[in-house]
Parts: C-alpha cells; structure tokens; sequence
C-alpha cells in the first residue's frame, strides 16, 4: 500500500520536482561561476574582507529557492486532490487518514530534503574552492534557515491546500508567512546560531498540524 | 433483516436550513435499492453522511455495520463508492491506476477491471484526463467491480454519460450482482427509467427529509394516475389520500396509492367538484414525477 501511494505521489510530482532540480543545478551554476568570476576580477585578501568584515554573503542568490520549492512541491501534490474534491478519493481509501496524510508529507518533504541536500552540498563545495573548509562549513550553516524556509513553505502550502475552511487556511497562510518572516532576517553570516535549534523545534509542530485538515475534511459538520 | 445501512433519526442542516429533520430508512443486505428525489433535496448530501465525508447534526447512519462517521479502514476496504462525476485521478493512467488501487483492497479481481476497460480500445498508458466522460466512467465502474466490495454505493452514476454507455453500465451492474450474489446496490440517478429493470426497492426522498420506501413492483403496481374534470374551479389538492395534483398537464390529473373505489369515496366526501376520469398507465418517470411533483 505504501509503495502505491509514493508511486502516486511521484506521478503527481515528477515534472515539477525535476524542473525544481534543473533550476536548482542551473542557480547552483550560476553562484559558482558568480564566486569565481569575483575572485577573477578582485582580490582575494578583498573578497575576504567583503565576505567576512562587510558580512556581504556571496550565496544570497539561492535563498529563496528552498522556500519556491517547497511551496511548489505542495501545490503539486495537493493541488490535484483538492480540484473537484478529489480528496475524499483517497479519504475513502482503506487506510488511517492520519497515516495516509503522514506518507503523502513525508514523501514531499523527503523530496524537498532531497533539494535541499543537493544545495548544502553544493554551497559547501563552491564556497570551499575558494575560502578554507571552515568559511564552507559557515556558508552552510548561514544557509540553514533558509532550508528551513523550504519546511516550512511546503507545509504551509500543504495546510493552507488541504484546509475546508477559508478562514483557518488564512491563518495557516499567516502564520507560515510570519514564520518565513523571521527565517529571513539575516544581515551577514551565522546570525541563526543560536536560535536555530528553537526555529526547528517550532517547525516540527507542523507534522501533526497537517493531520487537522484532513480530519475536517472527513468530518465537516 | 440484516441492513447493510441503517439511518435513524437523521438531521442535518447546513446554516440554519435544515435537509432533513427525522430521516429513517433502512437498505437491506443484498437488494438493489434506488434512492430517488428531486434535485436539491439531499440525496448527495445523504451518501456524503452515509460515507462519513460529513457529520449529522442529530441521529445516527450505520453502514455494514458501523457508524458512519468512524467506518474501519476493513469496512471501507468492502464499499465500493462511485462519487457523483466518477470522480477519478485524471493524472493517472488506465495500467497506473489500477495498480495504484490494487494493493488496498484483498479480494482485488484484475480481470473485472480489464474486462470492462479493454472494451474502450485506449492503450493502457492513455490517460484518465484525456477520456471522455463516458470513457471514465467505465474506468471507475471497472476499479469499483475489480475491488468486488460487498456494498456498492453509487451517486448519480448517470451523469454525463449518453444512452449507450448507461446502458452498458447497467449491464455490467446487472450481470456484476447475478455473477456474484449477496451484494447489495445502493444508488441515485435521475434516469428513472434506468431503475425499471436494475432495483428491488425505491426510496423516495422529498424535501425536508420525507421518505417513502416500498419494493419497486408494489410502487409499480399500487400508484395510480386518474384524469379527472372539475365541476367549478375549486382545485383538489394533495392529503391523506391524494398524494399529489397536476392541473397543467394535457389533462388535469391526479396521484394516488389508494383503490378507485376508496379515492371516488374520498373524492365525494372531500372534494365533490371533482369528477374522476379514466386512469392513465404510468412509465416509472410518469410515477415519479407524479409523486414528487414537477416543479
């Protein structure tokens, strides 16, 4: 049962995800000739300073692509299951509702994570071309809430979608939308240290939200 | 008699308007019934209720069983549900979605489904979005056999669909039951004359809940139609004895379960302006809109 329903969510997916994947690989490109073209025109000991002093973070250019793929990831999968109220399709499915809803979650956010793996990855690589492993390691963790912008996007996403209720979906829709607010607030790098384990541990509280919906949906009164 | 759905007391309401107040009926284990009503008097919402899609505001449904809001997934693995416009995944192919539905449903019968969608000509990768209404349907009445459910519930399976593919959808239907036995239909249509041939029973559904449930062959058999003239202007109009009244047709006429002899008995008692004509055969169209009314 299982194996059916990622294939299912696949289906819905694919083509968006891979899109995401080509735009992902092309703006990870695009940073990485950004960096080595600064590095070609300027001055290494500048770029340092610049990076370092100045706080000027060379990777701003991939910020928001976690936030645009998790929002698009959601619409995607759950676009398609609330036109013409193709949920109760799957609602009337032999299954738990919760553990039906959990697999479809699990399944986006684990192909969001996928992206988002590739951008960590990536960012470690091209900044550590040019600057020492630990401005590398910095690069990443400076770009952490910017991942967990990703989380959040597709659950907000996901709430706002599968909510019946027009004004509980505005809430969703205002409270993820004040949530990306904060993750958004940096002026240089590392400013999320300390406060990041806290965002995360808030950020969790949206696996069992995405159960509510779905119970409204099989049970509106 | 064991009742594959129960509804008791039934109240439900959206706003402040209520669709039903008391509703109760019941749909025995292993007949065909039709739940049959005017536009607009809740026969959706009622398989929507029946399907735990929505919560009564007073009253109970049981279905196989088990109350309708909190059905097992082991209960729901034994109820095949068409939903109005055969709603179906459009992004999913004839071979996907079969495949998809398989795993879920223990007594999966793969052949039923092929049976039935082979007959559309479409290679197995051919979308379900890119079918026409019709063609869709057969795909969903071909997952809804394959799943060889005990109960069958199918709201307004004729919606959109031409005469041909009705009628191929009622002969697959009929020959699915006498195949298989002990399973039982439950379903609405507004092709009345679809019912003829497929129910054992009939629930008439009226507005604000009212219900009429009666074997097919005694509504059938006991329903009349009487032309009839007036002697003056006042108008009959429906009561305990008359169900229901139509001045504008060719001729005015009226509805009932009762005997001639006892409607002229009520007629001179009650309405003496009233002078009974010939009795008129009735399609089961003609039955229903007498019963329910035209307007």
């Amino acid at each position: 049962m299982l194996s059916a329903i990622l294939v299912k969510e696949w289906l819905k997916i694919r083509w968006a995800w891979l899109g995401l994947l080509a735009l992902h690989l092309g703006m990870l490109g695009y940073l990485y000739l950004v960096v080595r073209h600064q590095f070609r025109v300027e001055h290494s000991e500048m770029i340092w300073y610049w990076a370092f002093e100045l706080r000027r973070l060379l990777y701003e250019p991939i910020q928001y692509l976690p936030l645009i793929s998790g929002v698009l990831i959601a619409a995607t999968q759950f676009g398609p299951e609330m036109i013409g109220g193709r949920f109760r399709l799957s609602l009337h499915l032999p299954l738990r509702g919760d553990l039906l809803v959990w697999s479809w979650v699990a399944f986006g956010a684990l192909m969001g994570a996928v992206l988002a793996l590739l951008d960590a990855f990536a960012l470690y690589w091209i900044i550590g071309r040019w600057f020492p492993r630990e401005a590398a390691v910095s690069a990443v963790l400076t770009a952490l809430p910017w991942l967990l912008g990703g989380w959040v996007g597709y659950f907000g996403a996901t709430l706002a979608l599968l909510e019946p209720a027009v004004a509980r979906r505005l809430v969703y829709l205002g409270l993820s939308a004040a949530f990306l607010a904060l993750l958004f607030q940096h002026r240089g790098y590392q400013e999320y240290d300390q406060v990041l384990p806290v965002l995360i541990a808030v950020a969790l509280l949206f696996i069992p939200a995405v159960i509510l919906p779905a119970h409204r949906c099989r049970h509106r009164g | 008699m064991t009742a594959a759905i129960r509804v008791e007391h039934l109240a439900h309401r959206y706003g402040r308007r209520f669709i039903y107040q008391d509703l109760s009926f019941a749909v025995p284990a292993g007949k065909v019934v039709a739940l049959l009503g005017k536009n607009g008097v809740g026969k959706t919402t009622l398989i929507r209720l029946l399907m735990g899609f929505l919560r009564p505001s007073a009253g109970q449904c049981r279905v196989l069983g088990e109350p309708s809001h909190a059905l097992s997934p082991a209960t729901r693995a034994r109820i095949g549900l068409l939903f109005e416009g055969h709603l179906a995944y459009d992004f999913m192919s004839i071979a996907q979605i079969e495949r998809f539905y398989r795993p879920f449903y223990p007594r999966w019968r793969r052949e039923l489904y092929y049976d039935l969608v082979d007959r559309l000509g479409l290679s197995y990768d051919h979308k379900v979005g890119n079918m026409s209404c019709g063609q869709r349907s057969q795909v969903v009445l071909g997952l809804i056999f394959a799943q060889n459910p005990d109960l069958m519930i199918l709201d307004d399976y004729s919606m959109g669909l031409d005469a041909g593919y009705r009628r191929l959808f009622l002969d697959y239907l009929r020959h699915f039951f006498l195949d298989e036995g002990g399973k039982t239909l439950f379903v609405t249509s507004h092709v009345i004359q679809d019912m003829e041939a497929l129910v054992d029973e009939v629930i008439f559904l009226q507005q604000g809940g009212a219900v009429k449930q009666l074997p097919l062959a005694d509504f059938r058999r006991d329903f009349h139609c009487f032309s009839f003239h007036l002697d003056g202007h006042a108008m009959p109009r429906a009561d305990a004895v008359i169900e229901s009244v139509d001045p504008h047709g060719r001729e005015p006429c009226l509805y009932t379960f009762a005997e001639p002899a006892r409607l002229a008995a009520h007629l001179e008692t009650h309405w003496p302006q009233v002078r009974l004509g010939d009795e008129r055969r009735l399609t089961l169209e003609d039955a229903f809109v007498g019963l329910t009314g035209k307007y």
